[in-house]
């Protein structure tokens, strides 16, 4: 079954704010709003949350729990040898080491999770709702394919009320978003 | 957060958002200018110089280097602790100024960050070249191998120099692609040619610019922003082991690695500097990069300068003060008087005064001073670290060992090659990818203007 939407397009954040806050009123489901850049208000209406800062943090746990174990059982098990009169377990020169690998690890780490999680891989084909969201405009998607014709009318009279500048209905066959 | 009610608006002259993308594309859509054919055959000209240096050095040996016994490091550390030290741009710009939540950094860092990839690319070459047999250098990395397994050296500074330059290059690479994402989409969506449609698409990755992709892209960034921050103070000071863990007189000081860091972000912002005046001239972008950026870039060099002073006269002081003697000859009879005072002399006049300048208003706002202020803080970058590798190298504790030590042909054609690699990178750049964070500028672009207030 094709999905169908209808698609705000608004010139100004203000207006674009309060049209997803009445839209959320009346219980319209909205499937995802798109923006030139990050609007944090956004993020508090739709209550939209990263557990990328927790999978980060246990990523740099791992990694550092796993390079200090590579460093002692090379330098200390597998293979010991005194440099400069020193301890073979020379934990305060390991660190160095450790740091800089938690450090990438965390890196291409989070980009891995962060580019699944995201759905972004090159040459990656998501559906684009309305070009102009990477450029000017600020994008509302109301999924109507559930409504009736008159409730669907009534998500595009709240939009324009509120200062949409064009409304367009979208039919796609599925969406990657 | 930045309130900028006293510096004024972060982007003059009341854009539009459409007409921010409009004017930041504008350069990759209209045909290059022919300033930069010639620019970008006068750069591929020093790399292809660059590329036969770097075959007589491989075919050949070091042996054609300058280098000998004495002075065992030359021209090609001396670079690579320069390029590493403008590498410092990128993590010193966008970064600090991220976490510290400057936004006068978002016309200004896609550049950084570009610099820091080329520079720390034409970095890696010299030690690599360095080694010797080049074509051992997976040596280096800590395999399971049938020499023993013999491990490498964790606690010598040269491995962990390997690790953090390689660990920085794959980082600034990823923070600098990440922050592309949504600016390569919007050339995606705007484009009317079918080539750039499906090549921007490509590498846009399938950005879409909705909700739950600005949330992950904003916490992301956070996440390397805040733990990249730790590479701009642990770069250089891992570098700057690599000396002061040796026993040479001037070297074997603990105020290395804080002087190093110091010193490499001065050449950082001073190469930002040097380029971001360029890119205001060429392409008008004035109304981004305002006076004010300058402005702010200007003051932070003159503080960076003090700071480099003060260390200069520390290292001095301490010389004396030890009562070393092999110290108190290095810096008073070879490095402010004898052979290399030209070079000592000219770092000092280079780092800590010709900055101060910029004390003045009117020199914060020329940009012929800017530039050429720019340039000699590279070149008294340069002469610092030529100053310590060699001053200390070629007259150490026995005067049998004591040579004085010249470049020859090859090193200079090694250095002329990495500048050729990173201005050919640079054009590249300029032409291919958008010189500022569009999406960034339009988060900003209301801060400080009228329609706030």
């Amino acid at each position: 079954m094709n999905r169908i939407f209808k698609i705000g397009i608004f010139d100004e954040e203000e207006k674009f704010i309060s049209s997803i806050k009445s839209l959320q009123e009346k219980d319209f489901n909205i499937q995802d709003v798109f923006t030139p850049y990050p609007v944090h208000e956004v993020f508090h209406l739709l209550k939209r949350k990263s557990r990328l800062p927790a999978a980060a943090y246990f990523m740099g746990l791992a990694a550092i729990l796993a390079t200090l174990a590579f460093l002692y059982y090379t330098a200390v098990i597998d293979w010991p040898v005194v440099y400069g009169g020193k301890p073979v377990n020379s934990f305060p020169s390991f660190i160095i080491i450790t740091i800089v690998l938690t450090i990438l690890t965390i890196t291409i780490g989070s980009l891995a999770v962060f580019s699944v999680r995201s759905k972004l891989l090159p040459g990656r084909d998501n559906t684009i709702f309305d070009h102009r969201a990477t450029d000017d405009k600020f994008v509302i998607v109301v999924n109507t394919g559930k409504l009736d014709i008159p409730a669907a009318d009534k998500a595009e009279n709240i939009m324009k009320e509120l200062g949409a500048i064009e409304i367009i209905d979208k039919e796609f066959e599925n969406v990657n978003a | 957060m930045y309130n900028s009610k006293i510096r004024g608006p972060l982007i003059e002259g009341n854009k539009s958002l459409g007409q921010i993308t409009r004017e930041v594309v504008a350069p990759l859509e209209t045909k290059s200018g022919r300033w930069w054919t010639v620019a970008l055959g006068l750069s591929s000209l020093a790399t292809i110089y660059g590329i036969y240096a770097v075959y007589i050095t491989v075919y050949k040996g070091i042996g054609t280097w300058g280098v000998n016994n004495s002075v065992g490091w030359g021209w090609e550390i001396i670079n690579f602790v320069w390029w590493i030290g403008i590498g410092h741009a990128g993590t010193a710009f966008s970064i600090f100024l991220l976490i510290l939540r400057q936004r006068w950094r978002t016309s200004i860092n896609r550049s950084a960050e570009a610099m820091t990839v080329f520079a720390v690319l034409c970095a890696a070459i010299m030690p690599a070249l360095h080694m010797g047999r080049i074509w051992l250098a997976f040596y280096i990395f800590p395999y399971p191998n049938t020499r023993g397994p013999l491990w490498v050296n964790f606690n010598s500074p040269l491995f962990w120099d390997f690790t953090a330059i390689t660990a920085y290059l794959l980082i600034s690479v990823s923070f600098w692609y990440l922050g592309m994402l949504p600016d390569l989409a919007t050339i995606r969506d705007k484009t009317i040619s079918k080539i750039r449609k499906a090549l921007y698409g490509f590498f846009s990755m399938g950005w879409t610019g909705s909700s739950r992709q600005w949330i992950r892209f904003e916490s992301l960034s956070f996440i390397l922003g805040g733990i990249a921050a730790v590479l701009v103070v642990s770069v250089h000071s891992i570098v700057s082991t690599d000396f002061a863990v040796g026993v040479e007189p001037g070297w074997h000081t603990t105020i290395f690695p804080p002087f190093f860091v110091v010193g490499a972000i001065f050449s950082g912002f001073a190469m930002v500097m040097t380029l971001m005046v360029l890119i205001r001239k060429i392409y008008r972008l004035t109304d981004y990069i305002t006076d004010n950026h300058m402005d702010a870039i200007a003051r932070i060099l003159i503080f960076i300068s003090l700071i480099m002073g003060t260390a200069y006269l520390t290292e001095i002081f301490v010389a004396w003060y030890s009562g070393n003697k092999y110290e108190m000859f290095t810096f008073f009879h070879n490095r402010i008087t004898g052979d290399y005072k030209i070079q000592f002399w000219g770092m000092i006049a280079c780092n800590a005064l010709i900055p101060q300048l910029f004390w003045f208003r009117k020199m914060r706002r020329n940009w012929i001073a800017l530039l050429s202020v720019s340039l000699l803080i590279n070149l008294g970058m340069w002469l610092e670290r030529y100053t310590i590798i060699v001053t200390s190298l070629s007259k150490d504790f026995l005067p049998s060992n004591w040579v004085s030590y010249t470049p020859t042909f090859i090193d200079v054609g090694v250095f002329v090659g990495t500048i050729g690699l990173f201005a050919t990178g640079v054009l590249l750049f300029m032409r291919y990818i958008p010189m500022m964070a569009i999406s960034e500028l339009k988060g900003v672009v209301h801060i400080g203007s009228k329609k706030e207030d």
